[in-house]
């Protein structure tokens, strides 16, 4: 049964893969046996990201990317459809920050507008571009990244979590629109990660604090989201389609209070 | 055999509730596949224990080390008692599934007090004493521990005529939830498996019911779930490397049922 866990043949595109979570996931999906395409908008980081998949054995190539030009996403699909013969799954993994700091009745048209091209259409682009070839082949998995952020409603920077939600509805349509092509979707969201090693001590210790704030006491780390990939992508979750995988380290799962607050109260 | 370290279980030892039901009994191989040895236990001294020895068979067909339990997992000390037992003859534990079921479909009016007592022992209570004395044993083990709630997607949805099952497998949701909190910090990672229609319920999903096919169709896979469908998520949320990031979430294996709405 666990041979379901093995990505032997099959062929995956990484979008946001140069680097953090989008790295973490392309290289474990390339351990697991998949021939993997990484795509984010600096070639550098790409040729990195490919030589170390390449140097622990595996099979990857690039393709320099903006996820919010569809023209762009479309030539990426088409050029992983080339190499590979198919696309198997697509990570919609690119996002980011951006927009503006401003007061709700104040936010400006542009700064909305980018946060949802980084965040949402970006996702759209990728999974519309990567269905269509699906369809075409026979089935496949769509898989969009989102962020627990979505939860953190009510600030300055709403766009963001307002795009991040707009990514798990994606999600639980496509799963419903797609299911009578074979195709499965799923959102994954994960919580406080840090996308890299820490520089020095000083990052070090805001993260060991930031990280109190977690109920497992810690942030995520950058290849954690690796075995969620593998088996999202995998035959593994033949069943399962249309769900938000939260890996956040029960944040979510709690929220009432501070970490420290566990109310005493007996008889 | 899987080539990642990511889902490998060799020489941990995993503790199946509920191990003569069919997702037990999946849960139970799938462990045993990845490389654990398996405790089964099992919940009435009855022809349970012949279904389960059919699963010790496949794992000791596999190399690992298995053996049978009668765990009342209405009865908390029975629990305690019959968990440290195993965690002595097996020589440890790493993970421990819970997966007991008792449908029950009714009007309101007609379920009984007796019949929605036994309806919340055997779909949450267990549930909750299982966690309360596997806690206790990676915390006595000193060592992180990984829990794996089997419950319904009814415990989020309702349904006509599952009041108390769905009302108690809900309260398993929760508790899901609020056992990760209390029990993170000491890397003990609680999750959950919501499963669907699958194929196995035929006290649910009858095959002559021909309402129950078209509840079936409406899941977008428009198809029951298999057993072996099952298992590789419990590896996944058994696997100490994989998942020290992940606990209170519950994963639907419903075949996409709960994305309707």
């Amino acid at each position: 049964m666990l041979e379901k866990f093995d990505l032997d043949g099959k062929a995956i595109v990484v979008t946001g893969g140069g680097r953090g979570l989008g790295r973490g996931m392309a290289m474990a999906l390339a351990e697991a046996g998949a021939s993997v395409m990484v795509s984010a908008r600096t070639q550098e980081q790409l040729d990195r990201v490919v030589a170390e998949i390449r140097g622990a054995g595996g099979t990857a190539t690039s393709f320099a990317c903006d996820v919010t030009d569809s023209k762009q996403v479309d030539a990426m699909i088409a050029a992983a459809a080339k190499e590979f013969g198919k696309v198997d799954a697509v990570f919609a993994n690119a996002g980011g920050g951006g927009g503006a700091n401003a007061e709700f009745q104040e936010y400006p048209d542009d700064g909305f507008e980018a946060v949802l091209a980084t965040n949402l259409k970006s996702n759209f682009y990728t999974s519309r571009a990567a269905a269509a070839q699906m369809i075409k082949q026979g089935g496949g998995g769509v898989l969009v990244v989102t962020s627990s952020g979505t939860a953190l409603r009510g600030n300055r920077q709403f766009a963001y979590p307002t795009a991040k939600g707009g990514v798990i509805s994606l999600a639980k349509s496509m799963a419903t629109m797609l299911a009578g092509h074979n195709i499965r979707a799923h959102c994954i969201v994960p919580g406080f990660v840090s996308q890299s090693p820490p520089k020095d001590d000083q990052e070090r210790a805001f993260r060991e604090q930031r990280g109190k704030f977690m109920p497992v006491q810690r942030l995520g780390e950058w290849w954690e989201m690796g075995p969620l990939a593998i088996f999202l992508a995998s035959d593994a979750s033949s069943y399962m389609t249309g769900h938000a995988f939260v890996i956040d380290g029960g944040g979510l799962a709690g929220g009432l209070g501070p970490i420290a607050f566990r109310p005493k109260h007996e008889w | 055999m899987t080539r990642t370290k990511y889902f490998d279980l060799t020489g941990k030892k995993a503790l199946v509730i509920g191990a003569e039901l069919p997702a037990g009994g999946a849960i139970a191989r799938a462990y045993a596949e990845a490389g654990a040895d398996v405790a089964l236990a099992v919940l009435t001294a009855d022809e349970a224990v012949m279904r389960a020895r059919a699963v010790k068979r496949d794992i000791e067909a596999m190399g690992r080390t298995a053996a049978e339990y009668v765990m009342d997992v209405t009865l908390g000390k029975n629990v305690q008692v019959t968990m440290r037992q195993i965690v002595k003859e097996i020589g440890g534990l790493d993970m421990v599934a819970i997966a007991p079921d008792l449908f029950l479909a009714k009007p309101i009016e007609k379920i009984s007090d007796t019949e929605l007592q036994r309806v919340m022992q055997v779909n949450f209570n267990a549930h909750f004493f299982a966690v309360r004395h596997a806690a206790e044993e990676f915390r006595r083990l000193n060592q992180p521990g990984r829990i794996v709630c089997v419950t319904s997607v009814l415990g989020e949805r309702g349904l006509p005529n599952a009041t108390a099952y769905a009302a108690a497998h809900g309260a398993v949701h929760n508790f899901v939830r609020a056992a990760s909190q209390e029990l993170a910090a000491e890397r003990i990672m609680v999750n959950g498996i919501a499963l669907g229609w699958m194929d196995w319920m035929t006290d649910r999903i009858s095959p002559d019911d021909e309402e129950a096919q078209r509840a079936v169709r409406f899941t977008a896979l428009r198809r029951a779930g298999r057993a072996d469908e099952v298992g590789p998520l419990a590896v996944y949320l058994s696997s100490e490397l994989a998942t020290r990031n992940i606990t209170g979430q519950i994963f639907p294996v419903d075949g996409g049922l709960t994305q309707h709405l």
